[in-house]
């Protein structure tokens, strides 16, 4: 469950829901942000809107199954101003993602890199 | 800008007035210079401003807007805004300066204003939105230190609202930035003198024109209402006053033809921008019942032929009708299709043409629906009605086509498609809130659109065709939450896409996703198409550092100290 508390929440992440936009609703504190993890998936849907962008896409486990994972990233307003679009990811893209992975152990990431198959980067959020 | 400036505004905004207040924010600043102004000497305008002629605003604001020997009115004359934004500028001046109005009084410097320092239509149409109290993603914001000094606290359609003088510009920005602790607005002075100049060739053409004053008469209306499909049928438009008209709208459900009957009055500012309230002629049952009193904010078209607007009402302005006027005449008119789509190689699909002055007769090769597409028969036909059968090439040109009826057309009321590749959930993302004691909820409806991927054979690129409504089902999942999850802490949605937020408020925010699956339409894996919409449920208010914040539209203002509010 993806809950934020509003009235004990810390001052960063409140701060975020300051006058503004729905931008920004809720901070990242779900997730992990000393960890990190890349996958390899490919993408099923991506979601180009507020307050997150989100990508979904599946990834083989080490068992063979595919599981469904979930990437939150930035919002449409950075990620034009860097070129992106709703059509930047398509369903079917093979990606290497990397993020903060979610502390309940859901497949979820607050992504902040991303590559395509060839290695090219399509994304560092942190450059 | 700082969250007091806002607070104030919000404070001094009353949230359901007729014309409702938008423009707090600047229309305060402008105040707040006015109230300057009395103080200090008039600064040096090099611009033209627009003299004021008119004898109750120079009797009631003369006395602090010194008047010049042209007529020019300190700040008034180089100022130039919608009606909402004079109206708040009026209450501020009641408000805060002691200046006495009748409501009649107010009514005719509004008006006189909003005609006289108002805008072109070519002006207003980009900020429409905002007085439509749209939910809108503005994506015209030239870079991100703009963005932090125009739009932390208010739309930036706000600031785009107004057209000003470059020395009223700059006024204006000494003030915003000493009372409210921006650091910098010199490129906002710089971006907002050229983009929303005082002058404009848009101004002064509109400004030198004749506008036709009597819109009084029949009207033909189309009216589009998330969740509930496309409405037709007319207003009657009576003289109430000067500019002011009382309206009876009679429409038709084009999808189970129920009617709705609605009744209200109309003040049309500047020959164009339409402000009213309506409701309907029987009680309203439920919260998006369509006879719920509504605010109706229009754009005429420069000839007056025609309108496009939004009424809509709800404790966030949620609930809606997209609206399209156009004037009857005598001429046979066409004004809607039943349908929105034809799939290719269909065949005797029956299509429903709503109209006005149909003839006595009337053949196939009245209707044409463009290349590829053949009108096998006309079925029946009245003066409003035409019930037609088409049949669809396998080759026919896929995308929008135009729907005529003889001379009157329909333009892209038509999309021809081969499959639907996607379901998009329509708003794609969107807040929702629970309420409390003080705050009603704040509901949300979706609808779930058909796709066909366009030209260049990509989805989700700009040349994708809407299809319609898609039958789908509705269901909620909550952000990381297994697949099949209960919901019900956080709202349950109607078969008809009516999310409901739940009666208890949890005190925290959920991110969830409302998710649509296809009854008929599947995929190229033969799965069901599926939608999703990515929506948060917020609360009402909440509380930092003693002040409380509360939703409006799409973010958070500053509502004041929290001490003392329930």
């Amino acid at each position: 469950m993806k809950i934020t508390s509003l009235t004990f929440a810390p001052l960063a992440t409140l701060l975020l829901l300051m006058p503004g936009s729905a931008q920004g609703h809720h901070g990242w504190t779900e997730f992990d942000e000393k960890a990190e993890v890349t996958v390899e998936g490919t993408v099923t849907d991506f979601h180009y809107v507020n307050p997150h962008c989100v990508v979904e896409f599946e990834v083989k486990d080490e068992t063979g199954h595919v599981r469904k994972w979930q990437g939150e990233f930035s919002n449409p307003g950075v990620l034009s101003r860097r070129g992106w679009n709703a059509a930047s990811l398509e369903a079917g893209d093979k990606l290497t993602i990397t993020g903060h992975p979610a502390r309940n152990n859901v497949l979820a990431l607050h992504v902040f890199r991303i590559r395509s198959s060839n290695g090219d980067l399509k994304l560092d959020l942190r450059e | 800008m700082t969250a007091t400036f806002r607070r104030r505004a919000a404070q001094f905004a009353p949230r359901h007035g007729l014309v409702h207040g938008l423009a707090g924010s600047l229309v305060l600043c402008t105040l707040l210079v006015a109230q300057d102004s009395r103080q200090t000497a008039p600064a040096t305008e090099r611009e033209e401003g627009i003299p004021v002629t008119d004898p109750l605003v120079i009797a009631k604001c003369g006395t602090c807007h010194v008047r010049d020997e042209r007529g020019n009115m300190q700040r008034i004359s180089w100022a130039r805004t919608t009606p909402e934004s004079w109206q708040e500028v009026l209450k501020q001046m009641i408000l805060l300066n002691g200046l006495s109005l009748t409501p009649p009084e107010a009514r005719s410097i509004v008006k006189y204003l909003s005609s006289s320092h108002g805008l072109a239509p070519e002006e207003a149409g980009p900020v429409m939105y905002d007085v439509e109290r749209r939910i809108h993603e503005e994506t015209n914001i030239p870079t991100e230190s703009l963005q932090e000094t125009c739009t932390k606290c208010h739309s930036f359609a706000r600031a785009l609202s107004w057209r000003r003088s470059i020395e009223d510009w700059k006024q204006f920005a000494d003030s915003h930035a000493a009372r409210y602790k921006i650091r910098s607005t010199g490129e906002a002075v710089e971006f907002l003198s050229k983009a929303a100049p005082l002058h404009t060739p848009e101004w002064d053409a509109w400004n030198s024109r004749s506008v036709t004053k009597d819109l009084a008469g029949r009207w033909l209306v189309t009216a589009s209402v998330p969740g509930h499909g496309n409405y037709y049928g007319e207003m009657q438009m009576d003289r109430a006053g000067d500019d002011e008209y009382d309206t009876r709208v009679n429409l038709t459900s084009v999808r189970d033809g129920s009617p709705v009957q609605r009744s209200g009055r109309s003040a049309v500012f500047g020959g164009y921008a339409w402000r009213g309230r309506s409701k309907g002629t029987g009680p309203a049952s439920s919260p998006d019942d369509l006879a719920n009193e509504a605010r109706e904010v229009l754009l005429m078209a420069p000839d007056q032929s025609t309108a496009t607007g939004r009424w809509f009402w709800g404790q966030y302005q949620e609930f809606e009708f997209n609206v399209k006027l156009r004037r009857a005449s005598s001429d046979p008119t066409l004004i809607g299709v039943d349908r929105s789509s034809l799939k290719t190689g269909s065949i005797a699909t029956r299509i429903r043409l709503t109209g006005d002055h149909f003839p006595d007769q009337v053949a196939p090769a009245d209707l044409d629906l463009g290349p590829g597409v053949t009108v096998r028969g006309v079925v029946s036909h009245s003066p409003s009605e035409i019930v037609a059968e088409v049949d669809v090439a396998a080759d026919a040109r896929l995308g929008k086509h135009d729907v005529a009826f003889r001379r009157s057309v329909l333009p892209d009321a038509m999309a021809i498609y081969d499959r639907i590749d996607y379901i998009k959930v329509t708003p794609d993302s969107i807040v929702s809130a629970f309420g409390d004691r003080t705050h009603p909820k704040g509901y949300q409806q979706f609808e779930a659109i058909g796709y066909q991927r366009g030209a260049d054979g990509k989805a989700h690129t700009a040349d994708d065709v809407a299809l319609g409504p898609v039958n789908v089902t509705w269901s909620v999942q909550v952000f990381h939450e297994v697949e099949g999850s209960s919901s019900d802490l956080v709202g349950t949605m109607s078969p008809a896409g009516l999310f409901t937020p739940a009666t208890d408020n949890p005190n925290i925010n959920f991110d969830t996703w409302v998710i649509a699956t296809a009854t008929g339409e599947k995929d190229q894996k033969d799965k069901p198409l599926v939608g999703k919409s990515y929506m948060v449920v917020t609360i009402p208010t909440y509380t930092i550092n003693g002040r409380q914040y509360v939703r409006e539209l799409g973010r958070w203002v500053d509502d004041g100290p929290a001490s003392g509010k329930p």
